[in-house]
């Protein structure tokens, strides 16, 4: 816990250093609460330990707020249901959407008395949906950070490509999935593939720009310093220009990451099983609203981990971020 | 310079490793499974003599429709009396899909509605198919439902406006009512899928339904059934959920077809028969409770190869049927236009059949 305290006392967090492509969509989630208590080395020693009770105490009240929250929702969610202020199928109770999270993840005889057992939902149980989408998501970012890295830093590096390809990008983040999955089906079919690339076009425009960001926001004085003392271009673009230009890269990563969740069910509305966003129109259809409920929680609860994740390596990968 | 704080780097890349192994080793959730592997699953048998000299190579498509199909493949009927066949079963939630996948030459035989298995046949897609079996002939399983009690017959409905979704089966028989009562022409007509329908009834924004379960059920809450595809099918507009199979495929496997039959006849016939194991296979494969699929397959009429190779079906007036079919495909737009009449009459496949039955 101390740990990660400092860790975030140093590096600060991605989101608030991001620049101003981070700034809307990738706010959610991440608080610091190292904001504003910076003991620097020369502070005494009875000041950082008062700092520290402090910020424990901070965690603490934190803490306690959105558990806080947490309840009051779960207690009204459970008082609109139990009056019946609107039909069970419309909005199931907080007992069912956890009864449906557990059957999806259980084998369960169909009658009592009888021996035969369906496991999960589809055949799959929502964990195995939730890691068959994760492997979808993890092709299409994963090759969305492989190549929008290099388009980045193409981009970045010359202003004319800057200028030719801008418009495209911005034209392509601009696309609402759900619009071209039909096109891509047609294209491609209705297996993985179509998937991945539906995924990878979501998540590239948001990696290639952060990067194009970083690597325009990398100061001339380091690159002219680095220069001086006789690095080669390879040198400054490994050791100068890759390392300041990490922290917009992970913030591009981040909202792509989150970019990529919101188009998993796009992805899965055909030919969607396995995958949480397949089963979660797939029992929406099905007027199972339990199960669409308790998928929408995983995805949720997932994407919030994931996220986390994401911010987590980017503080171990950018100690210096905040430093410098 | 990052080699002078090599110890983050070295975390992260660890973090990463964990993270990916992780991902790999729960991963590998292969797709198309059609039987959980933790299920409890039933003892495979086969109700005739099994043949192994059939090496088919057979791509089955089925849907969660409460029919024989689903005992077959429960049963594994046909991967147990045609041991040296390769038998490979696919999920597809709709009978447009299965056309897809007909038109894309990834299917040998597939469960489709009467309604698709036509649209296949006819322009645009000129599909070469054979109907090789009728899986069940739809009754009350599809009906008009009504919100406001005052209204009991077709003729209320005038200046009303009904749901049902376009180019279904529930479409064709819903459009057959409407012509028979002459009142065509007066009736509001909303394209609507099943699960949208009942946010729309709530409001008020639809009169009345033509639709299937579990829509059905839900509705039948605040409204009343006053007509079924029963009563369509009585006045000559029957609908059915078929089996069909490309041509050249039905030309070339005819000891497979006819093994495929006899299973379908026995499953057909057990659950005609209210048979309790039968009903448990279709409740293990659709994931609900026996319950429920035996007032499911209430709605329905399953018909052994006996009643099917009678002149009501495969014996003479399917064929008819299907090119009555095509004409409504054509008036509601979802085909360019109509094939000969003779590409109609010729889809029923009744070799088979009527083998199976004779024995």
């Amino acid at each position: 816990m101390a740990d990660s305290a400092t860790e975030r006392r140093r590096s600060g967090s991605v989101a608030e250093t991001a620049g101003p492509a981070a700034g809307g969509e990738a706010s959610g989630g991440e608080t610091s609460p190292g904001r504003g208590s910076s003991p620097g080395n020369g502070t005494p020693p009875d000041a950082a330990a008062g700092a520290r009770s402090a910020l424990r105490r901070s965690r603490r009240l934190r803490l306690a707020l959105q558990a806080g929250v947490l309840v009051v929702v779960l207690l009204a969610w459970w008082l609109v249901t139990a009056v019946q202020l609107v039909p069970p199928l419309y909005l199931p109770s907080p007992g069912a959407v956890w009864h449906a999270f557990v059957q999806a993840n259980t084998c369960r005889p169909i009658a009592e008395g009888l021996s035969r057992t369906v496991c999960g939902e589809q055949n799959y149980y929502l964990w195995e949906h939730l890691v068959a989408s994760l492997q979808r998501i993890g092709v299409g970012v994963g090759a969305a950070i492989v190549l929008g890295l290099v388009a980045g830093f193409l981009l970045g590096s010359s202003r004319w490509l800057q200028v030719a390809f801008e418009p495209y990008l911005n034209f392509l983040r601009a696309l609402p999935p759900l619009g071209y999955i039909g096109l891509l089906i047609v294209w491609l079919g209705i297996g993985d593939t179509s998937k991945f690339v539906l995924l990878f076009l979501a998540a590239f425009p948001p990696i290639v720009i952060a990067t194009i960001q970083g690597v325009a926001g990398v100061s001339e004085d380091r690159v002219n310093a680095a220069r001086a003392l006789g690095a080669s271009r390879g040198q400054i673009a490994r050791f100068v220009v890759l390392p300041s230009s990490l922290p917009n890269i992970f913030s591009g990563v981040r909202i792509a990451a989150g970019f990529a969740w919101t188009t998993v069910v796009a992805a899965e509305l055909n030919n969607g099983i396995p995958g949480i966003g397949g089963l979660a129109y797939l029992s929406g259809t099905q007027l199972n609203t339990p199960l669409t409920i308790a998928c929408i929680i995983t995805i949720g609860l997932v994407a919030v981990a994931l996220d986390a994740i994401i911010v987590r390596l980017g503080r171990l990968l950018v100690p210096w971020q905040g430093k410098a | 310079m990052p080699r002078t704080t090599p110890l983050p780097w070295r975390r992260a890349l660890a973090a990463a490793v964990v993270l990916g192994t992780a991902v790999v080793a729960t991963g590998c959730v292969e797709s198309g499974r059609t039987v959980h592997p933790d299920a409890v699953q039933a003892v495979p048998e086969c109700p005739v003599d099994p043949d192994p000299s059939i090496e088919t190579t057979a791509r089955i498509a089925w849907q969660a429709i409460p029919n024989g199909d689903l005992v077959v493949k429960d049963l594994q009927m046909l991967e147990t009396c045609m041991p040296n066949a390769d038998i490979s079963w696919s999920k597809f939630d709709s009978g447009g899909d299965v056309v897809q996948a007909f038109g894309a030459g990834s299917v040998d035989v597939g469960l489709v509605g009467s309604s698709p298995a036509v649209r296949a046949v006819s322009p645009p897609l000129d599909i070469d198919l054979r109907i090789t079996w009728i899986q069940d002939v739809i009754g009350a399983a599809e009906s008009l439902i009504v919100r406001d009690d005052s209204i009991t017959s077709l003729r209320g409905l005038e200046g009303k406006r009904v749901a049902v979704p376009f180019g279904s089966t529930a479409h064709y028989s819903l459009l057959s009512a409407l012509r028979e009562a002459g009142i065509d022409g007066s009736v509001d007509l909303i394209n609507l899928s099943p699960d949208k329908m009942l946010a729309a009834w709530q409001r008020g924004e639809i009169d009345a339904a033509w639709v299937w379960d579990p829509t059905l059920s839900e509705l039948k809450d605040s409204g009343q059934v006053i007509l079924t595809s029963a009563d369509t099918a009585a006045s000559g507009h029957p609908t059915f959920d078929m089996s069909a199979a490309p041509a050249d495929f039905v030309a070339q496997n005819p000891d497979f077809m006819r093994m495929w039959t006899a299973v379908q006849d026995d499953a057909a016939q057990r659950l005609a028969g209210g048979d309790d194991a039968a009903i448990e296979s279709v409740a293990v494969q659709l994931g609900v409770s026996p319950d429920v699929v035996r007032s499911q397959t209430e709605g329905l009429t399953y018909l052994s190869a006996r009643e099917q190779a009678g002149p009501e079906y495969f014996g003479g007036a399917l064929g008819e049927v299907l090119e009555d079919t095509s004409g409504f495909l054509l008036d509601v737009r979802e085909t360019d236009g109509v094939a000969p009449a003779e590409t109609y009459l010729q889809m029923p496949y009744p070799d088979a059949i009527e083998e199976v039955a004779a024995r």
